[in-house]
């Protein structure tokens, strides 16, 4: 349960956690479009040079960033063989029987998967180094535009930070009644697939009567304190942009300004 | 059954940011027979020892042996259902664990998950929930349905059912109110007494420990700080000082008496016995 590395922020002091989380989502959405835009391993050997400096900035350990892979690692070897299956483009590399890889096929598969895992660090770099409470204002300041179109951007916040809020509660007492399970000698790992069924229900029911019951207790709690659903509400923590922050962005936008550039002139000179 | 902790010490996360040394250097041995308190401020280990009795927590260095069976740190336990049938662990807020339809079919959960054949379960279901004193009417009904205390009473139940030797309670009285968390104290010492199981539980109620308990365990940091008598605890309210614990009132006043020169016998332990006493030093003036 303790070593679910997709989206959990670590508690350290650098450069990228002091960034402004607003900053942080412009920077990595601006990041994920330049892995969109075809420039070939140019691009992406420039974004991978950027972000492995960001990751020694955020003081990331090596081992941290390798485990946040581990979770698509099914996908990739997936797509490695439907790739080398479906791929006839390129020179005929080698030929068993009446399979035939051709170099398309290795060089689009590298391409899919250095992209995916380009995606994946840019991911853990901004779960890592920002507070899900501070994500959420981010968010919400980012999306308050919409807010003359009347969609309910304080709203939307308030249920992601709430969200956000339970789900290391949620593991903890999932630990907890899997344990007090096992103690009454529920087996998760072996068994028929009757007992399993069994077991994930000795699980799943008294976690759904806990949330119910948690959810309505904090429903309770906020409304004794005078929470009004769409009502107006001051806000304790006031985000604020530093030069870093404006850096960072002025930055990213150079980046995507170039990755275009770039996309376009490769496009005329046919290099990709 | 002897249970035996030697230099346990358990590491929660390592290598991570987060590790956090629970345990640190425990050795002891827990009477058999006898009902014996753990206490100690809050995470100073209580919860981490307890788990390690029945293999849910394994040791991240030394060894807990129960019985025959023998946790070594680093190997994989061999008879896990065994260990966990003959320790009984029943978990602070145990009724959040209740997931059956009805009441009856969630206590004979338990022995059914050791190869019970399901009459035989529904057997011993019923016997265990008429120890606790859940009334027949409510065998059919939704464990949702009962009040809190009487949901704790099925989850204690669900344990019994599987017939341990050990039975380990983590605060099991608390959030009830004093009358249910005063019968639920008689009913593990009436386990105890009857059925000659081992009793261990995890509290912090030092009217409780007085009343109920034969040995006294305190932790503090993870270090194991004292292991005696009860008597021999109350004897020596430094360790309720540093485990920040108040002292049950007999205790506190025993101790006033002796501060303004009157003694009164450690045996005194009970209202009644003080009221007695005090009655005969009078009638001796």
């Amino acid at each position: 349960m303790n070593n679910i590395t997709l989206g959990k922020y670590i508690p350290l002091d650098s450069p990228i956690h002091r960034l402004d989380p607003r900053a942080k989502i412009v920077a990595m959405f601006a990041l994920m479009i330049c892995i969109f835009i075809p420039t070939g391993f140019y691009g992406y050997a420039v974004i991978g040079a950027l972000l492995v400096i960001c990751c020694i900035a955020a003081k990331l350990k090596v081992s941290y960033v390798l485990r946040s892979f581990k979770p698509m690692l099914v996908m990739m070897l997936f797509l490695s063989v439907v790739n080398a299956f479906f791929i006839k483009t390129g020179e005929p590399i080698f030929t068993i029987k009446s399979f035939t890889l051709y170099s398309g096929a290795i060089t689009q598969t590298l391409y899919i998967v250095i992209r995916l895992m380009l995606m994946i660090v840019i991911t853990t770099l901004l779960t890592a180094t920002t507070k899900p409470l501070d994500m959420t204002l981010g968010i919400e300041d980012l999306l308050s535009p919409l807010q003359k179109l009347h969609f309910p951007t304080h709203d939307v916040a308030m249920m992601i930070s709430l969200a956000l809020r339970f789900i290391p509660q949620l593991l903890e007492e999932a630990e907890r009644i899997i344990k007090a399970q096992a103690s009454r000698g529920v087996d998760m790992e072996n068994g028929s697939l009757k007992e399993k069924i069994r077991a994930i229900l000795s699980l799943i029911v008294p976690l759904f009567v806990s949330c119910f019951q948690k959810a309505d207790d904090l429903a309770d709690a906020m409304e004794a304190r005078g929470y009004v659903v769409g009502a107006k509400r001051v806000r304790y923590k006031q985000l604020k942009f530093r030069f870093g922050d404006v850096m960072t962005i002025v930055l990213v936008n150079v980046l995507l300004a170039g990755f275009i550039t770039a996309a376009i002139w490769m496009g005329k000179n046919n290099a990709l | 059954m002897s249970i035996r902790f030697e230099k346990v010490d358990h590491l929660y996360s390592p290598n991570t940011p987060f590790a956090f040394q629970a345990l640190t250097d425990v050795s002891l041995e827990l009477s058999e027979g006898k009902i014996t308190a753990v206490i100690g401020a809050t995470g100073s280990g209580k919860t981490t020892l307890v788990q390690h009795l029945n293999g849910l927590l394994l040791p991240s260095s030394g060894s807990v042996i129960v019985g025959e069976q023998t946790i070594k740190a680093g190997e994989k336990l061999k008879n896990t259902k065994q260990l966990r049938k003959e320790v009984g662990l029943v978990f602070q807020f145990a009724e959040y664990q209740l997931f059956e339809e009805t009441v009856l079919k969630d206590v004979a959960f338990g022995p059914q998950n050791f190869g019970v054949d399901e009459l035989t379960a529904t057997e011993t279901a019923k016997a265990a929930l008429k120890t606790v004193g859940i009334s027949e009417e409510d065998y059919e009904k939704s464990p949702l349905e009962l009040s809190g205390g009487q949901k704790r009473r099925v989850a204690i139940a669900g344990i019994l059912a599987m017939q341990p030797k050990v039975l380990v309670l983590d605060e099991p009285t608390a959030g009830l109110d004093p009358q249910g968390a005063k019968s639920m104290m008689d009913l593990f010492r009436r386990l105890n007494r009857e059925q000659k199981i081992t009793v261990i539980i995890v509290t912090h109620n030092m009217e409780h420990v007085l009343e109920y308990c034969d040995e006294v365990v305190i932790l503090e940091k993870g270090r194991l700080i004292f292991h005696d008598s009860a008597r021999e605890f109350f004897e020596h309210p430094q360790f309720m000082e540093r485990a920040r614990i108040d002292a049950p009132n007999i205790i506190r006043f025993r101790e006033m008496c002796r501060q303004k020169g009157l003694e009164l016998s450690p045996d005194i332990l009970t209202v009644q016995q003080l009221a007695r006493e005090i009655a005969k030093r009078r009638k001796k003036r």
